[in-house]
């Protein structure tokens, strides 16, 4: 028995160093990717590998100026933050999957994104991050997200039961009345108006050291704090009453989920805006390939929310070169009919 | 070790409506109690009190121990729980699921220790679900999801162990299989099992003391033999019910069924039934069905007939096992016939010991009392009498007596 378990758990580690792996060689690659633009006209569409490799170890004088402000200063701040803003998202999702038992929950459905977005779009508009300070944002994001989680979960319960259906339909409604709100504050924005559309369409381009600072701090404390929960989730799955049985507060539990997976899902929304389709298809695209034990469900998805969304924003910031198109189109654009072709496939091996 | 579940005065209102009301049963380690009850009755909410997921009123003691004071934790180190059926919708193996039994004896941030796995494996081992160890939980039939269960239930190393109804959704063989598992790992590893059943059967024969719920009390509790009886059965689930000894464990065997009317206001004819050695069972049934009066004799007490009529709950003159009908007894079943507006004779065998009842039938006849004689086999095959039985018979004829060919004719000569 222990040498079975050891054996998963071995493979466990080599999947997580793979994909480690993965997303540091998608980082480097990345990074060369794209039009160096107007800054050094006549040079190379691209950043060669070694000039990259130079500048990030520090290596710099060998190269153009506007190499090292290219990849430090913009790029780097954006796939990082694009990593951040995934791995967040799909963290949220697998939590969300996990403790509603529902596959189809992601913060988008759940209405999370929908109530982030109001938080920071209420911030943006009145400024706060330049009166208050760069953290109003993502806090404004956090409340949004958090009263949207909470709300959503107090209205579809009844007789002190959530019963699955009726939270999706609760946070689909809910999420369309607080997607109302932002559409009415988009209108009233007059000036600021095409700033928030393509903040809510969602994109990386907002990206600077101190974004990502702030993302990393709040994210990472998110994500490793729901990693300690790994084993609640795994009881969860069996049911709320079942879970108990097992010594689980499953009260506690759920509040406590639910409030770093709305402080992961606000601070990503904040920086980035709404990106749909992450957080529902990664815990999908993981449980199939390391199975459904959150211990190594988590991290997986957390490292393979950070690579998609790395990879779909370089899509999004290229396709169209030189002008960018929002990344929520890029991964809406692939994660739907890859969503839909996951599920054809489970419903055949079910059969 | 020994331990003691002490239960006291528990009651849990749902809203308004009182679901258990002030229940208090004992039961020690090694000892199994089977809880019974119509739906509704609060078997369940029992159980969920017990395991503290409802709050109720009252005390539930674990030797001695008030489990109120105790986080969920604490609890589920003692107490495991398998209700009817499990739904897992991800795909994780049956190891992984045992392995989560242990989760109430691990630290947050500690992975699982060799003792771990020891109890793991040993759980695996008694439900004997080693094989199934890589499988995932959605490929196993029902009988060995509920075996994956159990094992998880044990992973836990509890003292009590609670089941819910858990072969309700299982074929017969599988619920056999999964209640002698329980039963031994009752008595082997001492511990409290605690099982609700809706098949009385099933609870008298895996059950060492059982209690009868209705409406959130405690209607009857104790040994099978006393808990089930007709009378218990007749109040709590409004159905009559015939009372055996299962022939190889020897526990009461339930045996239960509906009048057909159910017309307690018995107003049609009287009809009084000779018979003997179970041929009158069925007369008796269908006669009541029908909403008449039916009373009996002269029975040997031993006779099944005799049991029946007693269960039926009508008038029987009985007699001494194996012995002539005395002349008491004759006098008394002439005293019953002459009350009758109609006689039944089934085609019973006859003896020296119960001619007298066929004599009997002619004194009705003398009364102008109608008789009606079943004869669905030749007189003489079940002449026993080392007289003409078939002598009797022609007697009878001559007198008037109808002769028809079976149960269904004869209701229908008294409908008349």
């Amino acid at each position: 028995m222990k040498t079975n378990f050891e054996k998963k758990y071995l493979k466990w580690n080599f999947i997580f160093i793979g994909l480690l792996m993965t997303l540091f060689f998608t980082l480097i690659i990345t990074i060369t990717i794209g039009s160096v633009g107007p800054i050094g006209s006549g040079n190379p569409e691209r950043i060669p590998m070694q000039a990259v490799w130079d500048i990030l170890i520090g290596k710099s004088r060998l190269w153009p100026d506007s190499y090292k402000t290219i990849i430090m200063d913009i790029r780097l701040p954006r796939i990082l933050l694009a990593a951040l803003a995934g791995c967040a998202l799909a963290v949220s999702g697998v939590v969300m999957q996990g403790i509603f038992r529902n596959p189809m929950a992601d913060p988008f459905i759940i209405g999370l994104s929908s109530g982030a977005a109001v938080g920071a779009s209420i911030s943006i508009l009145l400024g706060l991050s330049i009166s208050i300070g760069i953290y109003s944002t993502p806090f404004l994001a956090f409340v949004g997200a958090g009263l949207t989680i909470f709300g959503v979960y107090f209205i579809a319960r009844s007789r002190g039961k959530v019963r699955a259906e009726t939270l999706l339909l609760t946070g689909i409604a809910i999420g369309s009345f607080l997607t109302a709100v932002t559409s009415f504050l988009m209108y009233v924005a007059n000036e600021q108006f095409r700033f928030l559309f393509f903040w809510l369409l969602g994109g990386l381009y907002k990206a600077s050291w101190n974004t990502v600072a702030i993302a990393f701090s709040l994210i990472l404390l998110g994500v490793v704090i729901i990693q300690f929960f790994a084993r609640d989730l795994n009881a969860m799955v069996l049911g709320e009453e079942p879970a108990m049985h097992l010594g689980i507060d499953t009260k506690s539990m759920k509040k406590i989920l639910l409030i770093f997976s709305s402080l992961v899902t606000g601070t990503a929304v904040a920086f980035t805006g709404i990106i749909g389709f992450v957080g529902l298809i990664t815990p999908h695209i993981m449980r199939i390939l390391v199975g459904p034990n959150h211990r190594i469900l988590l991290p997986a998805s957390a490292l393979t929310g950070a690579i998609l969304l790395i990879w779909s924003d370089t899509i999004a910031r290229t396709i169209l070169s030189p002008t960018e198109i929002p990344v929520g189109i890029i991964t809406a654009f692939c994660g739907a009919p890859f969503f839909v072709y996951l599920l054809q496939k489970s419903k055949k091996g079910k059969r | 070790m020994k331990m003691l579940l002490k239960i006291a005065d528990l009651s849990f209102s749902y809203q308004s409506s009182k679901i258990l009301d002030d229940v208090t049963l004992e039961v020690k380690s090694g000892e199994s109690l089977g809880v019974m009850g119509p739906n509704g009755s609060g078997k369940t909410t029992l159980l969920r009190c017990i395991s503290n997921v409802l709050s109720p009123r009252g005390t539930v003691l674990i030797n001695g121990k008030d489990t109120k004071g105790q986080s969920k934790k604490e609890i589920a180190k003692k107490i495991g729980f398998v209700p009817q059926t499990s739904n897992i919708d991800f795909e994780f193996t049956v190891s992984e699921l045992v392995l989560m039994g242990r989760t109430p004896h691990m630290g947050r941030f500690k992975s699982e220790s060799i003792h771990d796995f020891e109890i793991v494996e040993k759980a695996m081992k008694l439900t004997n679900i080693q094989h199934l160890s890589e499988r995932t939980f959605d490929e196993l039939s029902g009988g060995e999801k509920q075996r994956v269960i159990i094992a998880r239930a044990l992973a836990q190393e509890p003292k009590i162990l609670l089941l819910d109804e858990p072969t309700v959704h299982l074929d017969i063989s599988c619920q056999l299989e999964i209640l002698n598992l329980v039963k031994n790992l009752c008595e082997q590893e001492r511990i409290i099992v605690i099982s609700v059943f809706h098949d009385l059967n099933l609870a008298s024969q895996y059950s060492d003391k059982l209690i009868l719920l209705n409406r959130g009390r405690i209607f009857s509790e104790g040994f099978p033999d006393r808990v089930l009886t007709s009378e218990n059965i007749r109040s709590i689930y409004q159905i009559e019910a015939i009372i055996k000894r299962h022939p190889i464990t020897n526990v009461p065997f339930v045996i239960p069924f509906l009048y057909a009317k159910n017309d307690k206001k018995m107003k049609g004819p009287t009809v009084h039934v000779i018979c003997g050695g179970g041929s009158g069972t069925p007369a008796m049934k269908l006669l009541l069905d029908n909403g008449l009066k039916v009373t009996c004799g002269v029975l040997d007490v031993l006779d099944s007939d005799f049991e029946a009529a007693r269960n039926f709950k009508i008038p029987v003159i009985g007699e001494i096992p194996f012995s002539q009908i005395t002349n008491e007894s004759n006098k008394a079943n002439i005293d019953l016939i002459k009350k009758a507006d109609f006689v039944i004779i089934t085609d019973f065998p006859v003896g020296p010991g119960n001619l007298k009842n066929i004599e009997a039938a002619e004194v009705a006849l003398d009364f102008k009392i109608p008789v009606i004689i079943i004869e669905s086999s030749p007189v003489y095959q079940r002449d026993f009498t080392q007289k003409n039985l078939e002598e009797y018979f022609k007697r009878l004829k001559e007198k008037g007596a109808i002769f028809v060919e079976n149960l269904e004719s004869a209701l229908k000569e008294v409908l008349i």
